[in-house]
């Protein structure tokens, strides 16, 4: 979605981690993980957003993270779900120019 | 403290049929001398479910996008990663999820290579230690020399750090340190170290002297150890 400000591109990617993270959490003996894994991500988004989530991202990295949503909108296994919930925002953090 | 083959089984010698695929050794090759982008990227495109490269390409800008480097060596060295990935991707889920463990293991000794003596990295290694039954699963990577040994286990992702590979990292550690021999262990782990913390975080089996090694961090296994 160009012409979006960082917080704007946080928070759909944050949308979408939402539902990866519900996805994970079916796997029940990982919901412990899944959900603190969840927030610690959600914390370094928290702290992106501080700092610059006013200001204007770049084409390309609103390019990259509807990749990323798309990309994780096609799992329907669990188990990958609860992987990708650790690799999704290290491709978003990286597409914003952020190390993870 | 000795060190010896891990005997073979008919796992151990499917798996040996894994780690001595050509596409491990590409990929490991590639990766050692990869920047952090372009392991996310490994690990994203072979944990992924589409293959098809532009999709990738426009989901790591600063690899493929406006903003890379203008470096032709760098370039082509992140489709190269690129390729390999898509490769593995490719394969079965089964195989790839092999694949994808043998790999981080070969990364991690070609890396360990690059500053020990020749020789002393090996793989698939049981560590013995006098009156202590013998651990049934063998150590990913070690480095056998003087005056510190190394045994490194190695996962794919942060999930897979559990209790039985960080009881059996520690065990081996004060093992040695009862004979008055010093064996560093260590967890590698291709995944973000907050991944990895969150997971330790949950584990009440010993860890606190075993280090973590993350996928930020690999190139640290190619430094002397401290």
């Amino acid at each position: 979605m160009a012409g979006e400000t960082f917080q704007e591109l946080i928070d759909r990617a944050l949308d979408a981690y939402a539902e990866l993270a519900e996805l994970g959490e079916t796997v029940e003996d990982e919901w412990s993980y899944v959900n603190d894994l969840a927030d610690a991500w959600r914390a370094r988004f928290d702290h992106v957003v501080e700092h610059r989530g006013h200001a204007p991202a770049p084409d390309e990295a609103s390019e990259a993270t509807d990749r990323a949503i798309d990309e994780i909108g096609r799992i329907e296994d669990p188990h990958r779900a609860i992987d990708w919930l650790s690799t999704f925002p290290q491709v978003v953090l990286i597409a914003m120019g952020e190390r993870p | 403290m000795r060190f010896q083959d891990a005997a073979q089984d008919a796992r151990s010698v499917v798996y040996a049929g894994i780690q001595a695929d050509p596409l491990v050794g590409r990929c490991a090759v590639l990766l050692a001398d990869a920047n952090p982008a372009e392991r996310v990227l490994a690990r994203a495109v072979m944990n992924g479910e589409t293959i098809e490269p532009d999709h990738w390409r426009a989901m790591f800008p600063t690899l493929f996008g406006s903003g890379a480097t203008d470096d032709a060596t760098v370039l082509a060295r992140s489709e190269a990663i690129l390729q390999a990935s898509l490769a593995v991707a490719d394969r079965g889920e089964q195989v790839r999820s092999q694949v994808r463990g043998a790999l981080v293991e070969e990364l991690t000794a070609q890396l360990l290579m690059r500053r020990s003596v020749p020789g002393a990295v090996k793989r698939e290694r049981r560590i013995l230690f006098d009156g202590v039954p013998a651990e049934i699963h063998p150590y990913d990577v070690t480095v056998e020399a003087a005056p510190a040994a190394e045994a490194y286990d190695c996962k794919w992702g942060a999930r897979g750090i559990n209790a039985d590979v960080l009881h059996q990292l520690d065990d081996a550690r004060a093992h040695a340190s009862d004979e008055d021999e010093r064996l560093t262990v260590a967890l590698v782990v291709f995944d973000a170290r907050r991944s990895c913390e969150v997971r330790l975080a949950r584990q009440s089996a010993p860890h606190g002297a075993t280090g973590l090694v993350t996928i930020e961090s690999l190139d640290a296994l190619a430094l002397p150890a401290r």
